[in-house]
């Protein structure tokens, strides 16, 4: 698993928000776009491109993509 | 997985009952601008829900679902052998809803009356229940009526619940009837994970005392801070249950029973949001136009919302064709039901308003 693919895929979901502000260490919930659909949009993406089931805990845990990568990588 | 099949059942219409009063989506009191809740509708394909005012209950609307029915059928309400009721939100804590709407029916003392305690995917599962009741013969008519007044347990400042629900209540009536098409059923249960969807208090783990009823009228008032709620929707959890159950729900359904899915007119599924709707039709790949949606004009009416979407949105079709249906109900529990059934001219009558 790559993580600027997975950068590139999350980015992806959000339609307002500029690519380079996406980055390894971007706290996501901090973005102006980010809202409790996002997150269900970011569920569906890394279930769709992973086959990991994300649940709340795992995005209300998390804070920058890296850790989000993290925990989808040590699911894979 | 509780997979099982009935024969000699057939359904024979379908009503159902709002209020007239509605709530807009695009004028709730806590969105920043008018940009924000429009973003917040096109996710959830929700524009606005019948809101039942508190002179009236779940009992009320599905009475008066029943009797149109019942008329618009034709049917005798001696010929009535079963009444069966599924709702969270029952007139009464220790007397079943089934009791109070056989009364205001004025049904006979020959109508058995049964009870189901379920959320949205209910209506699935009591269906399968009384179906199963049927086709031994030896009950010949049964209504199964079905619904919530679901908003009245929740946070009015919840962003994420009160441009969700609507309410609803409708009635379903079976028929025995011979060599009627198959019908299929398979449910499951995610017990574990039920904490996702769990309202705490006023049941016997956590009677209503002082400090119980207190944080409840506040919670409902929208008085609790966020973090001060624990009972609250998990959203993201059903979401992620949704999308991978469902999907694996129809799927099995279909294998076990040799579906063929392209056969199928109408997926009719639990009304939880668009999101969620258009996530499982893509996992299924299923064109979006086989996925009837009732959802802009009356949000998630729990265990209401697969029989009300029959009723408006494909109820003219209905009512003039034959058409094989897979509908799957999900959520409480957490648990899904699914099932496979076949519909010919059924009764649809327009959604009545109260």
């Amino acid at each position: 698993m790559d993580i600027n693919e997975f950068i590139d895929k999350f980015a992806e979901i959000f339609d307002d928000t500029d690519r380079n502000e996406f980055q390894a260490n971007t706290k996501f919930k901090e973005l102006d776009e980010w809202s409790s659909i996002m997150a269900l949009n970011v569920i569906a993406m890394v279930d769709d491109e992973y086959d990991v089931l994300l649940k709340g805990d795992d995005i209300r845990g998390t804070e920058t993509i890296s850790q989000l990568f993290d925990i989808v990588k040590s699911r894979k | 997985m509780a997979f099982f099949k009935v024969d000699n059942v057939a359904v024979k219409g379908i009503a159902a009952c709002v209020s007239k009063n509605t709530e807009e989506n695009l004028s709730l009191p806590f969105y920043s601008s008018l940009e924000e809740a429009q973003k917040m509708i096109s996710a959830t394909g929700i524009e606005r829900r019948h809101i039942t005012p508190k002179n009236l209950t779940a009992s009320d609307l599905g009475f008066k679902a029943t009797e149109k029915l019942l008329d618009s059928l034709g049917w005798e309400k001696s010929s009535v052998d079963l009444l069966a009721v599924c709702t969270q939100n029952p007139d009464y804590i220790n007397h079943p809803d089934s009791f109070v709407i056989h009364d205001k029916l004025a049904l006979g003392e020959n109508t058995m009356c049964l009870d189901f305690f379920h959320g949205c995917p209910g209506w699935v599962t009591s269906l399968s229940s009384v179906c199963s009741m049927i086709q031994g013969g030896m009950i010949k008519r049964a209504i199964l009526i079905s619904g919530d007044t679901v908003t009245r347990d929740n946070d009015p400042s919840n962003k994420e619940t009160r441009p969700l629900f609507g309410e609803a209540v409708t009635a379903t009536a079976l028929e025995f009837q011979e060599n009627a098409p198959k019908m299929f059923f398979t449910s499951g249960t995610l017990s574990s994970e039920g904490k996702a969807l769990i309202l705490k208090n006023g049941g016997y783990k956590n009677p209503y005392n002082f400090e119980t009823l207190k944080y409840d009228l506040d919670r409902k008032a929208g008085k609790l801070s966020a973090a001060d709620v624990d009972d609250k929707m998990d959203s993201m959890d059903v979401f992620s249950f949704a999308i991978s159950k469902v999907p694996k729900a129809v799927k099995k359904l279909c294998a076990e029973f040799a579906v063929n899915i392209e056969n199928i007119d109408f997926f009719t599924f639990h009304q939880a949001n668009k999101l969620i709707l258009e996530n499982i039709a893509k996992r299924l790949k299923i064109s979006i136009d086989k996925v009837p949606m009732s959802l802009k004009n009356y949000g998630n009416t729990t265990s209401a919302s697969i029989p009300l979407t029959l009723v408006s949105e494909c109820g003219k079709i209905l009512s003039n064709s034959h058409k094989r249906h897979i509908v799957c109900g999900f959520g409480t529990g957490l648990s899904w039901g699914a099932a496979y059934f076949e519909t010919e001219n059924i009764v649809c009558p327009d959604v009545v308003e109260i």
